[in-house]
């Protein structure tokens, strides 16, 4: 019961914030865009006309279009399945970062709000251990993004199931995916909102992370770049770099990859860059957690 | 910077216990070291034969932290059942205690206000319904009555009355001395991290030697000879700091008779009766000369006295 009302007070809190207010009706309009404006006419799997808002669509190379400019009639043959994955790769394209950023921007206060002077002390007299105050805490901001993802996702593949009769179940584990990487950057959200207890700083750090972590991807993978670096030391503190900084982030590029196969159904997720990931977010959390038990406030 | 220093006190169940103390004295520290929220680099606690922190025992505690914040987003009736269901109270009992404590702290009415638009003294009453809540064992308060008017102070201490009436102990850190004096059985004093004096109100209060002496129908020339020939006998000019007995306070101008004060033991005591009726003076009253708590306090944080 006690976990349970820091989850609810959490998600209350995140709903009175408006960030995520603002995530959930951008993501309902695009909803009650495709229920309004998407209409498809679909025989034997393949997609013989289609109609988005008025706009007739028609084959394009590669894919299809819209309206004007159409390089012939018809659908040049585009099967339902891989109209869906064209639609739900694009939303993700689009509607991922934009999740991934609203939930970092409502979720970065938790932590330095809670350990507000008048507050901390009352929640802290509570009979609740500091490891599942902490925890629970965590766990709530984790949860309103998932749901958010899980609301996008899962409302997407009915819509597109109910108009196109495919049902894309490889998106909304794309959905998952995502919210799991949510998931590992939070921990570091919260490791910076418990050390330096500013929401802003707390932004920035995750930012910083996440820009570093798709970047260190790069020279990780390529094994000849330190050759360039002609000092021996110099090019062993490069190299040390970037190995400490890629297993300690989320692997972020691969787990971007894992959604995008799993949405076009091509390949599985990559099992390694997952428990990597999973890894570094528990590392980042034990260390929020441990401060959090042994600090005065 | 030391914030605690050689502490040992012991604050027996039952008891309402004030803790006193300047700005920086310690006594927050105290309270966060009980609660667990810091840590003490040395030393030991117990509250409710139990280490601070301990689950089980903070069930049993109520506290109302200085200038506390509840979250912004709830309505007072939403922040009650937050930190009840965090107290472990089932959901009926909840429910019906919280209607309860709303009413009893003249809530009701803002019950469904979010708490960012709540004055100071509401605040305070929220808080206080928060602090009972789970009918704790062990009452925690730092500075309950803060921002709090005359008639909501009030209010407050009949509250802690009935608190006590029920059998909880508690742990009363206050600034305002005359409330501390009315509600505790004992106080501690705190300087510096220090603690100066401990003690019964009671007890702290009542003269080492000294009392005060009520006559009539005697001329000031008649009282000014006789104090002149016994020893620590003197004329009062006012009631002095700690106010005259029978609730007169400093200044008071309704006594009915004069005062004399007398600094001395009891053989003293009685010379004095003796040399004021050999000059047949009715004398109407006699008291032992009793300080206020804030004379103690302030005398206790200047002299640094020590226990």
């Amino acid at each position: 019961m006690k976990v349970a009302a820091i989850l609810l007070d959490t998600g209350r809190e995140l709903l009175y914030r408006k960030t995520i207010i603002v995530y959930f009706g951008v993501v309902t309009l695009v909803l009650l865009f495709f229920v309004l404006a998407l209409q498809t006419d679909v025989a034997n799997g393949v997609i013989a006309s289609l109609t988005v808002a008025g706009l007739e669509g028609s084959a394009s190379q590669g894919g299809f279009r819209l309206g004007d400019g159409a390089e012939g009639p018809g659908m040049g043959g585009l099967t339902a399945e891989m109209f869906v994955r064209y639609v739900q790769l694009g939303m993700a394209f689009f509607l991922y970062p934009l999740a991934i950023l609203m939930s970092v921007f409502a979720t970065a206060s938790l932590v330095p709000r809670m350990l507000e002077k008048g507050t901390i002390d009352l929640m802290l007299s509570k009979p609740i251990t500091r490891p599942a105050l902490f925890l629970s805490r965590y766990a709530g901001g984790a949860l309103t993004a998932a749901l958010n993802l899980l609301y996008l996702t899962l409302g997407l593949a009915v819509i597109l199931a109910w108009k196109t009769g495919v049902w894309n179940g490889g998106f909304v584990l794309s959905g998952l995916v995502m919210s799991f990487f949510f998931a590992c950057l939070l921990a570091f959200t919260v490791l910076a909102g418990v050390l330096l207890r500013s929401t802003t700083v707390s932004i920035m750090i995750t930012a910083v992370l996440f820009v570093a972590s798709l970047l260190v991807r790069l020279p990780h993978s390529n094994r000849d770049w330190p050759l360039l670096i002609t000092s021996r030391a110099s090019r062993f503190l490069a190299q040390a770099v970037v190995e400490t900084l890629y297993y300690a982030l989320p692997r972020s590029y691969e787990l971007v990859q894992s959604t995008v196969a799993l949405i076009r159904h091509e390949g599985s997720v990559e099992w390694g860059a997952i428990f990597g990931s999973a890894a570094s977010g528990a590392l980042a959390l034990a260390l929020a957690v441990v401060y959090f038990s042994r600090k005065d406030y | 910077m030391v914030a605690l220093a050689g502490l040992d006190l012991r604050v027996p169940a039952g008891q309402t216990f004030g803790l006193l103390g300047p700005n920086g004295a310690g006594k927050t520290t105290l309270v966060k070291l009980l609660l667990a929220i810091a840590f003490p680099t040395s030393g030991r606690a117990k509250v409710l034969d139990r280490p601070p922190g301990n689950v089980r025992a903070k069930a049993r505690i109520g506290y109302l932290p200085e200038n506390h914040r509840y979250p912004p987003h709830l309505t007072g009736e939403q922040v009650l059942h937050h930190f009840g269901r965090l107290s472990g109270l089932a959901r009926e009992e909840r429910s019906r205690r919280v209607t309860t404590l709303l009413r009893r702290v003249r809530m009701e009415e803002w019950s469904g206000v979010r708490v960012h638009k709540y004055s100071k003294g509401m605040m305070q009453r929220l808080g206080m319904a928060q602090a009972i809540l789970n009918e704790p064992e062990l009452l925690i308060l730092d500075e309950p009555t803060d921002g709090v008017d005359p008639i909501g102070r009030r209010e407050i201490r009949d509250l802690l009355l009935e608190q006590r009436e029920r059998g909880a102990t508690i742990f009363l850190n206050s600034h305002l001395l005359s409330e501390v004096e009315r509600l505790c059985d004992r106080v501690a004093i705190l300087k510096d991290g220090v603690l100066r004096r401990e003690g019964r109100v009671e007890d702290l209060t009542r003269p080492k030697s000294a009392f005060q002496i009520e006559v009539r129908s005697a001329s000031p020339g008649v009282l000014e000879a006789v104090a002149a020939r016994v020893p620590g006998l003197t004329v009062a000019e006012n009631p002095g700091p700690g106010g005259l007995p029978g609730g007169a306070g400093p200044g008071a101008t309704s006594f009915r008779g004069t005062w004399l004060e007398l600094s001395g033991d009891v053989p003293a005591l009685n010379g004095a009766i003796d040399a004021l009726r050999r000059q047949g003076v009715e004398i109407a009253s006699i008291q032992p000369r009793r300080d206020s708590l804030e004379d103690v306090f302030v005398r206790v944080l200047e002299e640094g006295e020590p226990q």
